[in-house]
């Protein structure tokens, strides 16, 4: 089972290796963000950039866990359509290996962009408590592996590309709004800040303020881990499910 | 026996405003297909081919039937039919952005195969696939492509392999190719589960077939003993009164079939029953346009077990 799943990590992170373009543009929105809206966020709030970027960049990297389960997403309905995931699918492979192993490689390459959004910004000035940057790569991971199981389960339970763009376009910009990301909720009238509780993204978005500014301790960080944790663990079963309906 | 399959149903539920639509893709069908055959699923679009092969390679779960596939059972042990399974699909599975020997070599891994490059190297060998096997996916041409498809349903050398339509949409060079290599599986003892909706080729490659009209088994045996069933020989005719020359002609024949103005006269002796036809029509006074007399395929098995021509449905589908 676990052989099964690191054979499908590894092939698949050689792929998406051999040609990186598709991961780096994953992280261009975040990092356009960064380079044009940071800097008008900062004028705005009347604080240097070097200062503001402690509180918006952690925001760019769940834009980026975000929108890579778009991504993913067609991927999968790619293999769908090419008969790729039906081949897979009469071996002896155990099935939820089959999506294990390619959510895993969304988690570690969500890994590695966040890496280079959080060099971007380091770059642009960015002050920044190092452990808190650290438990943030993990934090977004797990918020990948979540948003992985979203694009998976609606790629293999709709499979249809129009359909889950719809839906993908539907949900894309109240929920990144709503997590505060782009302006921080503290701006939001109160109605807003109790929708935004319920907004998954919401909760990275705050903890991750909070682990760059260095407030390890703040209780929003154990909140987003257990909150992303039980997501994760829920859309990721739901994709290896959907997996199963399609392929015995 | 490495499939043996009796009353395999499928019936499809689709759900939608306008209500549930079911269709009935598959509706008892029955195979027994020997150790080491060749053996053809031949029918229209929509027949139920595929659904069948899906089945019985454990994709989809049967709605009722049970089947042995290479030794164990499909429903209580698919985990086990998978390990004895080669199973190429109609879309190939290919991908684009890999090497064909990348792929194969996963494939061979999934299956753990023990020595899983020196397998793939074997079977792109036997493929004549080593010189294409480290350019990426999407500059293989549609003949190469299927090739490597096979391959990655062969690396593990499963003794039972599933070609789902192997040849659509090949140009005859590379179907005439193909052909060859799925007779060689043969030799090496590989028993092969094809299915088609190409005369030609159910007659060219199999050892035995079924032939499939609406989810239903229609006819099986040699392609040989089906056509013999029929007759030796077709005379098509066409004529301004086929009806009156059809009753003309009875005499002489097995059977006798009209379409429009078209009249196919079954026979067992062609050339020696030819003059005897000529004669009966020419004292009706029946006035000929073209006549034609060739060997039964079977296109005439079909026509005789559905009252329809393959070539029909098929350009229609």
């Amino acid at each position: 089972m676990i052989r099964h799943t690191l054979l499908f990590l590894v092939y698949e992170l050689r792929n998406t290796f051999r040609n990186p373009i598709w991961p780096l543009f994953g992280i261009v929105q975040p990092v356009v963000y960064l380079l044009l809206f940071g800097p008008l966020v900062a004028g705005a709030a009347g604080q240097p950039i070097s200062a503001q970027l402690t509180s918006f960049a952690p925001g760019m990297l769940v834009i980026t866990a975000l929108f890579g389960a778009i991504g993913v997403g067609y991927g999968m309905l790619y293999e769908l359509r090419s008969g790729v995931l039906e081949r897979i699918a009469v071996s002896p492979a155990w099935r939820p290996s089959i999506v294990l192993g390619r959510t895993l490689r969304d988690g570690v390459v969500l890994m590695l962009q966040s890496v280079v959004v959080i060099v971007i910004a380091l770059v642009m000035g960015m002050r920044a408590s190092l452990p808190g940057l650290a438990i943030m790569v993990v934090l977004i991971a797990v918020t990948g592996l979540f948003s992985s199981g979203i694009g998976y389960g609606l790629a293999l339970s709709l499979r249809d590309e129009n359909g889950m763009a719809q839906i993908m376009q539907f949900f894309a910009l109240p929920v990144m709004l709503l997590s505060g990301a782009l302006l921080p909720m503290t701006l939001a009238p109160e109605w807003m800040r109790k929708v935004a509780v319920f907004n998954p993204m919401y909760h990275p978005v705050v903890a991750g303020r909070a682990l760059f500014a260095g407030n390890l301790t703040d209780v929003s960080i154990p909140i987003a881990f257990a909150v992303m944790l039980v997501l994760a663990t829920l859309t990721v079963t739901w994709s290896v499910r959907s997996l199963r309906r399609i392929a015995g | 026996m490495i499939i043996d399959a009796h009353g395999l149903r499928k019936t499809f539920t689709t759900r939608s405003r306008k209500g549930t639509q079911t269709v009935e893709a598959v509706r008892g069908v029955d195979l027994e297909v020997g150790k080491g055959e060749i053996f053809g699923v031949l029918g229209p679009n929509g027949a139920g081919k595929t659904t069948t092969i899906r089945m019985l390679a454990t994709l989809i779960t049967p709605d009722a039937g049970t089947a042995t596939v290479a030794g164990h059972d499909l429903l209580k042990a698919p985990g086990a039919v998978r390990r004895n399974l080669g199973y190429v699909s109609q879309a190939g599975g290919v991908e684009e952005s890999t090497t064909p020997r990348a792929q194969i070599i996963m494939a061979a891994k999934i299956h753990s195969v023990p020595d899983p490059a020196g397998a793939t190297a074997d079977v792109l060998a036997r493929f004549d696939l080593t010189e294409i096997a480290d350019r990426p996916g999407r500059t293989l041409s549609g003949g190469q492509k299927r090739r490597v498809a096979i391959a990655l349903g062969l690396v593990h050398s499963p003794p039972l392999l599933f070609l789902d339509e192997p040849t659509t949409g090949l140009d005859p060079q590379n179907r005439a190719n193909l052909w060859d290599r799925i007779r060689q599986l043969r030799e090496l003892g590989t028993s092969v589960l094809l299915s088609t909706h190409y005369l030609d080729e159910a007659d060219a490659l199999c050892d035995r077939l079924v032939i499939v009209d609406h989810g239903l088994v229609v006819a099986e045996g040699t392609p040989g003993a089906l056509k013999r069933e029929v007759a030796d020989d077709v005379v098509t005719l066409r004529l301004d009164e086929p009806d009156r020359a059809a009753e003309t002609l009875k005499p002489y024949a097995r059977e006798t079939r009209v379409d429009d103005d078209v009249l196919r006269v079954y026979v067992d002796d062609g050339e020696h029953t030819l003059p005897t036809l000529l004669r009966a029509l020419e004292e009706q006074r029946l006035a000929l346009s073209s006549i034609a007399l060739d060997r039964a395929t079977l296109d005439d098995v079909f026509l005789a077990k559905t009252g329809r021509s393959l070539r029909d449905t098929g350009a229609a589908a």
